[in-house]
């Protein structure tokens, strides 16, 4: 079986505009290089005549050696087919300015944010360009190369200085506290005081009195989260409302950051396996199953056929496990008590012993290697996932669906209230079952097939209302079609090898870029990986689809109640480690 | 002679105060036994034999827990706040008979009634006794200067008020089924046929209300745990916590008891009539089935949304509650003018059509409204 | 009277106990007390602007019209007690009571009182 088909250029961007479109021609790279004043002019073309409509991934790279800036894109056609990729190269040299796409596709809003925190390229013309992940008043931008953390040790692992003489001096000892910490100037971090809740509260529109009637009533700024109960974590949004009604909403993220791109680019291409399977704690198997796919598209190698099974299968019953907890918390996030969660905890807990018995641990897997995987199913295994995919999980799934979905309760909750329309889901570059349910048949497995995918039989689960009762449906409709597709793979499975590569500790990666996704549950997981020849990445970027299914949240939200706002909350269905990286 | 008097009021009050906490306390148990078995659990199950203890455990670590004060609270309504939510909630079982008056107990040479105050106008006094509960919670939401407890407090104060009238006229429906206002009288009418049996859309109506009142789920907006993190007790901490805690339970042992003795024959059973300290017995097994029918529906349903909650308190509940006000009177007059109790049985006949209607209305509403949101924006 | 004496005395015990309960934990509770722990909560942040405020006009219609009926309810009680002694007659009465009363009940039902969009 070969590797993943590379993306292939299909439309002559340079024939359109030879003026201001190159070809990207470094070695191992693919895409166009876009001129930096016509961008917008550019990006409209490629959105509204080219038709790729669904701008997934934007992200920064630092090219340190070169003293070039470059802001990379990647758009897609919701009717499916490979992407285009176009960059922007800048000098870099502060300030680095690029024009923001927001008008096109507002769906990049905190794409852009994140570019301008961690990299430090300003968007003119971005509505609202405030640092994301990390605080206002943090100095530097700390994925540009020159940034060193407090306590930095060497650009790339393993650390030499780890074991100098046999024994082990932690990075603390070697630099005391304060030493090799640069603060700003007349900064004290004893004394500071955060003041970055000002801009945030002058970013929602402000509302002090509503004049109705001529009567006067507060409208109240209310903060739900960090530590709220609902907010899966430590999500914060910053609400305005009046009675029971949101009039704005401005969600704050990056209470979990610990700049997981930055570490990825200090490990080895391997080491970061295990680091991806922190990113979404519920489907490591997926999270690592979209590394392995952008490492393997540099290093240009097959995947064995056996792997290949393997593989779809965890990815598969990483999803139903995915949705059948995302079920069991919505109902719980509707006031359930508890009580359908911990019935789908009874399968979950089923699906994370395979887990277990195939890769030793049972959220943290670290499963997939380059190549295939890191071990073999035993005979034994494969009968539990049988007998789970042939006969309890479809039993388990009808069950829920008899005892959840028609309860009056639940449908007064969930039917009618609009979560996102298509056309609106598609320029806010949602992805996954929320896009789905409104009415996008869009699902990389099938417009972009990566793994085995074509070559199983199954359906690509659509709901067209697009409100809360269709996002919660689809879930299960999905869960079924997981179903399928693992019938088919656990009795197909062929034997062999499980590995096309040697194990080995250090793999060797030409030079060049590559942008791996997959259908994640929760939406496009997508990793950008650039090597350039040495044993760590150049860039490791995660397109992570917790964060930028939140972007349209405020769209969402408004005119809506409280109540559906926690329940919208719910069906996106974030995940803090995913979002906050 | 009348330090007797005194002292039978004394320990009688005593009396039913140690059973609501007794019960409060037990109740939480009760219920978490309850829930985790729902729920495919154990539940607490280590503190003594079957976790027995565990309230008391859940008692002494309350207070021993630091009483918090917000900076910019209403200190003095802040204290007071939990005291007029938690005394009410004792206080209205005074009415409630324990067993018949004939024949009397007695006990050292004292006649010893089942009940601590009989009173002509019973169910005025419950419903009386019922509304202070409001002040307690919009007094404890507004005085803690906190938006979540000032949320919780405005969106309790307007759902315990709007079901208030339903609860009013469903209790209108027994008075004029028993035709007196006095307990005692409500109870023993009911020999031939429970009320639930004549009027069994009235027993739904007073059952749902009551569920509103004593903010349980799917009702229990004010508490709401997963929009208001916990509405207007947020602010309290240690012993003031545990009063509102306890008022929630002791009124839910409460509107169980109001329930039992208004629909469900109270404490009429098998042999009561000759034996009167079974009474308490039927009362308490009756109480018991009330209760684990809300740990129940606590256990299974989703919450429901604010403003359909109030919706269907006031364009719902309170139509079919005059509605069926009227089916009883109008089907009492049939029987009395006709001189054949036969004719009762349009009351719970015309009811039931009454129900029926509501159901239908409640469901129209949910279909156009999906409808209407459905056109393209 | 004497029943009443008797809900009093429940009254005393009742308010005992509360008292019990608060002083038990004044008296054991720890008293440790700082600027962040008297805090109002608001999830984790500083609270931002007034925690009471003026409440939205909505409620105070819903408060208007719970006095209407809570009164209309109040009416009720003394007729249903002597609903059989009445007979037809008051039944009849009621009707036009409660007629008059739901042309008010319609009137804000259509004005949008009882909507909470």
């Amino acid at each position: 079986m070969a590797a993943t088909p590379l993306q292939t250029q299909t439309v002559d961007l340079a024939a359109r505009f030879p003026s201001a479109v190159s070809v990207d021609a470094r070695n191992g790279y693919t895409g166009w290089l876009v001129e930096k004043d016509k961008l917008l002019e550019i990006a409209r073309s490629i959105k509204e005549e080219l038709g790729y409509d669904l701008l997934t991934s934007v992200t920064g790279v630092d090219y340190l050696p070169e003293e070039k800036m470059e802001v990379v894109y990647h758009a897609y056609k919701t009717t499916g087919g490979p992407g285009l990729i176009f960059k922007v190269q800048v000098p870099r040299q502060d300030p680095i300015e690029i024009p923001s796409v927001t008008p096109l596709w507002p769906g990049v809003d905190f794409q852009e944010r994140e570019i301008w925190d961690l990299l430090g390229i300003k968007f003119t013309g971005h509505p609202d360009l405030r640092r994301i992940l990390l605080w206002e008043g943090f100095a530097g931008h700390p994925l540009r190369k020159d940034w060193k953390e407090g306590f930095y040790e060497e650009d790339a692992k393993p650390f030499k200085s780890r074991w100098p003489e046999g024994n082990y001096v932690s990075s603390e000892e070697k630099n005391p506290y304060k030493d090799n910490l640069s603060f700003p100037k007349n900064f004290d971090p004893e004394k500071w005081i955060p003041e970055g809740e000002a801009a945030l509260y002058g970013a929602l529109a402000r509302y002090t009195e509503t004049d109705e009637q001529g009567i006067k009533s507060d409208r109240i700024v209310v903060n739900m989260g960090p530590q709220h109960p609902s907010t899966h974590g430590v999500f914060r949004a910053v609400v305005t409302v009046e009675g029971e009604t949101i009039l704005s909403l401005k969600p704050v993220v990056g209470y979990l950051h610990r700049n997981h791109e930055k570490i990825g680019e200090r490990n080895t291409f391997l080491l970061n396996m295990p680091y991806t399977d922190r990113l979404d704690y519920f489907n490591s198997m997926s999270n690592n199953f979209g590394y392995a796919l952008a490492v393997e598209k540099l290093m240009n190698i097959p995947v064995a056929e056996r792997a290949d099974y393997i593989r779809i299968i965890m990815a598969e019953l990483s999803r139903v496990q995915n949705h059948l907890v995302l079920v069991g918390m919505l109902l719980n996030d509707l006031g359930a008590m508890y009580t359908p969660a911990l019935y789908i905890f009874e399968e979950r807990e089923l699906i994370l012993d395979i887990f277990e018995a195939v890769s030793g641990s049972r959220m943290m897997c670290n499963y997939f290697r380059f190549g295939g995987v890191a071990r073999d199913i035993p005979e034994d295994v494969l009968q539990k996932i049988k007998d789970l995919v042939f006969k309890r999980l479809p039993a388990k799934t009808d069950e829920m669906d008899r005892f959840l979905s028609e309860n009056e309760v639940l449908v007064s909750r969930l039917k009618g209230i609009p979560v996102i329309d298509g056309p609106s889901a598609v320029q806010y570059s949602i992805t996954g079952p929320v896009l789905r349910a409104a009415g996008i048949p869009y699902d990389i497995r099938r417009a972009d097939p990566y793994g085995i995918y074509d070559r199983f039989e199954f359906d690509v689960a659509m709901r067209t209302h697009g409100d809360l009762m269709d996002n919660y449906l689809i879930r299960l409709d999905e869960i079924r079609q997981s179903i399928r597709i693992l019938e088919q793979a656990v009795s197909k499975i062929p034997s062999g090898p499980i590995n096309s590569q040697k194990p080995q500790y250090q793999v060797r990666v030409p030079a060049g870029e590559a942008y791996g996704r997959i259908e994640a549950p929760k939406g496009e997981l997508g990793y950008y990986v650039i090597s350039n020849g040495k044993p760590n990445p150049w860039r490791y970027h995660v397109r992570a689809p917790s964060f930028i299914n939140i972007t349209g949240l405020e769209k969402m939200c408004v005119g809506k109640k409280i109540a559906d706002f926690i329940a919208i909350l719910g069906v996106l269905d974030i995940v803090l480690g995913e979002l906050d990286r | 002679m009348d330090w007797v008097i005194w002292l039978i009021w004394i320990v009688k009050g005593f009396f039913l105060a140690m059973f609501l906490l007794v019960g409060f306390a037990y109740l939480t148990w009760y219920e978490r036994r309850a829930l985790a078995r729902i729920q495919v659990r154990v539940g607490p199950n280590r503190a003594g034999p079957f976790g027995l203890l565990q309230p008391i455990a859940d008692a002494v670590k309350l207070i021993f827990k630091e009483e918090l004060t917000p900076a910019k609270a209403y200190k003095i309504v802040f204290f007071l706040a939990p005291i007029i939510t938690m005394v009410p909630s004792i206080i209205i079982a005074a009415v409630i008979p324990w067993g018949p008056q004939e024949p009397q107990v007695k006990l050292f040479g004292y006649t010893i009634s089942l009940y601590v105050a009989d009173i002509n106008v019973g169910v005025l006094y419950l419903m009386s006794i019922a509304s202070i509960a409001v002040y307690g919670i919009v007094l404890a939401g507004w005085s803690s200067n906190s938006k979540y407890a000032m949320l919780g407090g405005l969106r309790s104060t307007a759902q315990m008020i709007s079901y208030e009238i339903t609860l009013g006229l469903a209790f209108v429906t027994v008075i004029l089924l028993a035709g007196s206002m006095r307990m005692l009288d409500i109870v023993e009418a009911q020999r031939s046929w429970w009320f639930v049996v004549i009027q069994p859309v009235g027993a739904a109506v007073f059952l749902i209300a009551v569920l509103a009142e004593v903010n349980r789920a799917p009702f229990d907006m004010p508490e709401a745990e997963q929009e208001l993190t916990a509405g207007y007790h947020a602010e309290y901490s240690g012993m003031k916590f545990a009063l509102f805690f306890m008022a929630e339970y002791q009124k839910m042992i409460v509107v169980s008891a109001i329930a039992a003795t208004v629909f469900f024959g109270g404490y009429l059973g098998p042999f009561v009539h000759r034996w009167p300290l079974l009474g308490p017995i039927y009362m308490l097994i009756k109480i018991i089935i009330l209760l684990f029918g809300m740990i129940w529906v606590r256990a299974t349903w989703p919450r429901v949304r604010y403003d359909r909650l109030m919706a269907f308190g006031w364009k719902v509940m309170l139509p079919l509650a005059l509605a069926i006000v009227f089916i009883t009177g109008f089907g009492i007059l049939l029987a009395q003018e006709l001189g054949d109790p036969i004719y009762l049985t349009v009351i719970p006949a015309a009811s039931i059509v009454a129900g029926v209607i509501a159901v239908i209305m409640v469901n129209r509403a949910l279909t156009r409204k999906r409808i209407l949101s459905y056109e393209p924006r | 009277m004497h029943e009443y004496i008797a809900i009093a005395v429940l009254i005393g015990l009742a308010t005992l106990i509360a008292l019990i309960a608060i002083v038990l934990g004044e008296l054991f509770g720890p008293k440790k007390k700082s600027a962040v722990k008297s805090m109002p909560y608001e999830s984790g942040m500083d609270p931002y602007g007034e925690g009471t405020r003026r409440m939205p006009v909505h409620f105070y219609l819903i408060a208007v019209l719970f006095i209407l009926f809570d009164i209309e309810v109040v009416f009720f009680l003394p007729w249903a007690v002597v609903f059989r002694k009445l007979g037809l007659f008051g039944l009849i009465e009621m009707i036009i009571f409660i007629a008059i009363l739901l042309v008010g009940y319609v009137y804000a039902w259509k004005k949008g009182a009882l909507e909470w969009e």
